[in-house]
């Protein structure tokens, strides 16, 4: 027999019968503040997840539902939703459709099953995803969706609860959570052990032990298996019990009033001390992972059983009859009405439109504009208070770290809502100074230093995102980054698409890479490949190879991230940053004064840059290749040879249809590209000319498929000057 | 499984025992349900108030007399609540009940929430109740064209303009009930007219002040629910035998909702704040997907309401008024029962 029909007949057999499970020291609900209303609710919401696993392996099988992954066995959530408040910001994981369930109730006007259903059958009417995912998530109810199976969705619920207290500390009080809400992040007993997990308990407790505000409650739902691998008797309570920072609260889901008990004592005791919390709840897995899972081929039949006995259903149900409240008749019709009810809706909403274009599909990629509250143009004075004995330097050229440093200062002065985080963002200013002076001039609050791990970084900057801040985060060196791509390749990209442009965390990350540096560091502060970002649907990429650029760049992705609620990459050349000339030393070309806000001529997405109008060559190139570039071309001029140097400045997404329109009339093409050449820009650059200019000669140099190595040979696999006047004499041979 | 259909019950509220309603308890109910009518008239004789047998035997229909809250209401419940107890239970299913405005006193009734008698006693006081509130009233204005498509931004701009003139001194204005395609604006006698004065064409017959009703569902209604709370108590209450669906959407499910929050939501929030009754249908049908919705007498007007609520989510499909009398003409998804025909499927009486 199916085993979900197995459950459902023992669940029937045991009412029918009288066999239901004692509720051992579970409370009375009179006791802890449960009414009869709140409590057979509770229980009404748990019949009501359970009719509806069932009722999606029916659709599965026929072929009108998508998900099968159930909530059958921790239908405690439902009591976890009561004990919070709807304005709790819940990122919860994938067997939580009884909490979602129960907090519609605290909502009157929504439609919590009719809902679910969509998503069972991929209708774009699904209110939450349009039909792209099955999801658990709700824009009204304060569940962004997750899709996370591994927890990566723990790093930005820290973020969330963090940017509670940073909006209290700033007195801004019109942002998506109120000053007294807590966060909830849901997990499993496997998937805590997930690095990622790992990284957010570690971080959410260093930060508590330095008494910061982190209203969080961790919700580990402790089913003892993980698919097939059973968690160690006991493993988790031995993990978390002493956990520094980490208050440990333990209660059995599956009983209701039991599961309230302990939800209730987590979320007054986080909204309290602002503390985070990690409640251990207890809760089985009934019939296997997922539809597809037959758990009898890997666990001992004694062990299902056992499990199936504390079948949630089972307590309430013997709750219920204890109090009086239902009777077990009341019960099984009540059970059997939802059913029904279920399965009528069911049929309405697998006729329901399904998304049928790939525009439709790809049509929440990019998140919505919005309207923002217009920045507050400082006036002259301020910005002379806050640039303090800067204000005197910005007459004179400067390079670029001290550019972008000036930019990001207008920048926060202009938006309350930016916060600058990282490793050394604070007083030291950064390791290249970049943000120099931030701190003293914004203040711990919006100049955070970080702890040591770029998952924290960057799901800090998701959560707060989630919150109503612009994030500008920065991550030390970009091969560092790689630890933690998931954070936005898995989470911030896809935050858009899940749930249909509802939710969005719009951000700026800065990063500083590539090579070049002279002798400096090796490999991992010169890593050279952007390939990571280069397919992610929807994120912008920025290079800029100037510090005039660079300013304008920069304010472009804030509003990029402010109006256009994008994620944004900025990756800032390390080598670029003190260069101060071109051609020869002195000669400051690599150097400019600092542009105002306002002043000077804005760089929108996509825009190019091109130096020079020579029609014998056009070299289309970026970052420190921009910078190599224009040094081959003077070489190249005195030479005979006019080429034009184009820097693409935007490298996710390139508009193809400027950069065609910059190479022009120039005859042939030379790509460089200083990034490792296997899942370089040069190769989506090589394809697009081919498609676009067939009748044009090109060609492209490239990094060679290396590491960096260190010294004086860290530049013997990279793009040089020489190497790009060899190539393009090549080409034009 | 039966063979029985599923369907949700509306109960109609206040404009809806009109002149050919006239003397239709009678003809309708008074054999079967000499009993009940002989209750709701002896509660109204006690209270001495004309008799619904009077009222509903009266010789001509009299705007004045037959559309006043503490006649109209007691006839309208009365109406509501034996034609609801004509129904075929071995036909139909009842799944859930809901209400529009004074019918979710009715809809109490329905769902077992109080007992037919109270419902009437309830309405009764109500309807008198609901006289109890200073100078104003309520407009009806139309926001959908004639194939009952909104008409693109009216709705937001007469919203708009509501909250505009409401902040104005002296005037009070707010959305009462949202009828899907019409919206019924109250507020006090400054700011009906500054909206009459100031709101743009809207389709349909011009907008239209409703005679007897007060600023319902406002906060000038303030009165009315202290007296409800006062006179009304809370004993009259119990859980429902059904699914109840309020004037919020929200859902009073059997067995958990509680009797003191019920008694307080109908005789407060429902009585001071919007009724959406659009709202109301569309949470009815997605959450209990009903085969047919049945609304009982008197009349049939909120039909085109709850039409206009299932067009308003495309609910099956109909995204017209094309769409939607294709679909009562092959299978009807609506049944009135003040409607002839449709009736005899509700009750099964040949």
């Amino acid at each position: 027999m199916d085993a979900a029909q197995a459950v459902h007949e023992k669940f029937l057999a045991a009412l029918a019968e009288g066999r239901l499970p004692g509720r051992g020291d579970a409370p009375d609900p009179g006791a802890i503040g449960l009414s009869r209303a709140d409590a057979t609710d509770i229980f009404l919401s748990q019949l009501t997840s359970r009719q509806m696993d069932r009722l999606s392996r029916a659709l599965q099988a026929r072929g009108e539902g998508f998900y099968t992954i159930g909530s059958s066995g921790h239908e405690g959530n439902a009591a976890v939703a009561a004990a919070l408040r709807v304005t709790d910001m819940a990122f919860l994981h994938y067997r939580s459709n009884a909490f979602q369930l129960h907090r519609a109730r605290q909502r009157p006007g929504g439609t919590p099953t009719w809902d679910m259903l969509l998503s069972f059958a991929a209708s774009s009417e699904d209110p939450i995803s349009g039909g792209r995912h099955k999801v658990i998530g709700s824009k009204p109810l304060n569940i962004p969706p997750q899709t996370s199976t591994i927890a990566s969705h723990l790093p930005k619920a820290v973020g969330a609860a963090f940017s509670i207290g940073i909006a209290r500390r700033l007195g801004m009080d019109d942002l998506p959570l109120p000053g007294d809400a807590v966060v909830l992040a849901s997990f499993g007993d496997a998937s805590a052990n997930h690095s990622t997990a790992q990284g957010a308990f570690n971080t959410a407790g260093w930060a508590a032990h330095q008494g910061t505000p982190m209203p969080l409650v961790f919700l580990c739902e402790d089913n003892g298996i993980g698919i097939s691998t059973r968690t160690p008797a006991g493993w988790i309570e031995a993990q978390f019990r002493q956990r520094a920072g980490l208050h440990y609260i333990q209660c059995d889901g599956t009983d209701l009033a039991a599961a309230y008990r302990g939800a209730k004592e987590a979320a007054d005791y986080a909204r309290r001390t602002r503390r985070p919390v990690f409640l251990h709840m207890g809760t089985v897995r009934l019939y296997g992972h997922a539809g597809s899972d037959v758990q009898g081929a890997y666990l001992p039949k004694a062990l299902i059983e056992a499990d199936e006995a504390r079948d949630p259903l089972l307590k309430g149900a013997a709750l219920m009859i204890e109090q009086g409240w239902m009777s077990a008749a009341e019960i099984t019709g009540a059970y059997d009405e939802i059913g029904a009810t279920l399965a009528r809706q069911a049929e309405a909403a697998i006729l329901r439109p399904k998304i049928t274009t790939a525009a439709g599909v790809m049509a929440s990629l990019v998140p919505p504009k919005r309207d923002v509250a217009r920045s507050n143009s400082p006036a002259d004075d301020d910005r002379k208070a806050m640039f303090g004995s800067d204000w005197g330097q910005m007459d004179k050229p400067m390079h670029m770290a001290r550019l972008l440093s000036w930019a990001l200062a207008d920048l926060m002065l202009a938006h309350k809502e930016i916060v600058v985080a990282g490793e050394d963002v604070g007083p030291k200013g950064g390791v290249y100074n970049v943000t120099a002076k931030l701190h003293q001039r914004f203040g711990s609050a919006r100049v955070i230093n970080t702890l040591l791990d770029e998952q924290a970084i960057l799901g800090l900057a998701i959560g707060m995102a989630h919150n109503g801040f612009v994030p500008m985060p920065e991550i030390q060196f970009l091969a560092y980054v790689h630890n933690a791509e998931d954070q936005i390749r898995g989470e911030a990209a896809t935050l858009s698409f899940f749930s249909d442009g509802q939710y969005a965390n719009p951000m700026v990350i800065r990063i500083a890479g590539l090579g070049y540096q002279k002798g400096f560091g090796g490999h991992f502060h010169n890593d050279n490949s952007l390939a990571v970002f280069r397919d992610i649907p929807g994120l912008v990429l920025a290079v800029p190879s100037n510090g005039r650029d660079a300013v304008a760049m920069l304010r472009e992705c804030v509003r990029l991230a402010r109006e256009e609620q994008r994620v944004v990459v900025f990756v800032e050349p390390i080598a670029l940053y003190m260069t101060r000339d071109l051609h020869e030393e002195g000669d400051g070309l690599w150097t400019s004064i600092y542009e105002a806000p306002g002043e000077g001529t804005p760089i929108r997405l996509g825009d190019v840059g091109i130096h020079g109008d020579g029609t014998d060559l056009a070299i289309v190139t970026y970052g420190n290749g921009y910078y190599l570039s224009r040094q081959a071309e003077k070489l190249l001029a005195a030479d005979g040879i006019q080429a034009r140097v184009i820097d693409l400045r935007w490298l996710g997404p390139v508009d193809e249809e400027k950069l065609v329109v910059a190479v022009g009339d120039a005859k042939r093409i030379l790509i460089v590209d200083e990034c490792r050449i296997t899942g370089s820009q040069s190769e989506a650059l090589m394809a697009t000319f081919a498609e676009r200019t067939p009748d044009k000669k090109f060609a492209r140099i490239a990094a060679d498929d290396s590491f960096i190595p260190l010294g004086k040979a860290a530049t013997l696999t990279l793009p040089s000057r020489d190497s790009i006047v060899a190539a393009a004499k090549e080409l034009l041979a | 499984m039966s063979g029985r259909k599923t369907a949700i019950v509306v109960a109609p509220g206040r404009g809806t025992y009109g002149k050919s309603e006239l003397g239709s308890i009678a003809r309708l109910h008074g054999q079967r349900f000499a009993d009940a009518i002989a209750g709701f008239d002896a509660e109204r004789r006690d209270r001495g108030q004309p008799t619904v047998t009077e009222l509903d035997g009266a010789d001509r229909f009299s705007v004045a007399t037959h559309m006043r809250g503490d006649v109209a209401a007691p006839l309208i419940y009365t109406a509501t609540a034996l034609d609801y107890l004509s129904i075929d239970r071995e036909a139909y299913d009842i799944a859930a009940t809901l209400g529009n405005s004074m019918g979710w006193y009715s809809a109490l009734a329905l769902g077992g929430a109080v007992s037919i008698a109270d419902g009437f006693r309830i309405a009764n006081a109500m309807g008198l109740n609901s006289q109890t509130h200073g100078p104003g009233g309520q407009i009806l204005m139309q926001v959908v064209d004639d194939d009952w498509r909104p008409v693109p931004g009216l709705r937001d701009t007469l919203l708009d303009m509501v909250a505009a003139i409401d902040a104005r001194a002296d005037h009070a204005l707010a959305l009462s009930i949202d009828l899907a395609g019409m919206l019924v604006l109250a507020g006090n006698e400054e700011g009906l007219a500054a909206l009459l004065a100031e709101a743009p064409p809207t389709p349909g017959r011009d907008p239209l002040r409703l005679a007897g009703h007060g600023p319902f569902h406002t906060p000038l209604m303030a009165g009315s629910s202290q007296k409800a709370k006062a006179e009304l108590p809370p004993s009259l209450f119990a859980r429902p035998a059904l699914p109840m669906v309020d004037g919020r959407g929200h859902i009073w499910r059997r067995f958990s909702s509680d009797p003191l929050q019920m008694w307080d939501y109908s005789f407060g929030h429902q009585i001071l704040a919007p009724y959406d009754f659009a709202l109301s249908v569309q949470v009815a049908v997605k959450e209990f997907a009903p085969q047919a919705i049945i609304l009982p007498g008197p009349g049939d007007t909120l039909g085109g309401a709850i039409a206009q609520a299932l067009i308003g989510i495309e609910w099956q499909g109909m995204k017209s008024k094309a769409d939607f009398m294709a679909r009562q003409a092959s299978d009807p998804i609506l049944l009135s029962m003040g409607r002839t025909e449709q009736r005899a499927l509700v009750t099964g009486d040949k």
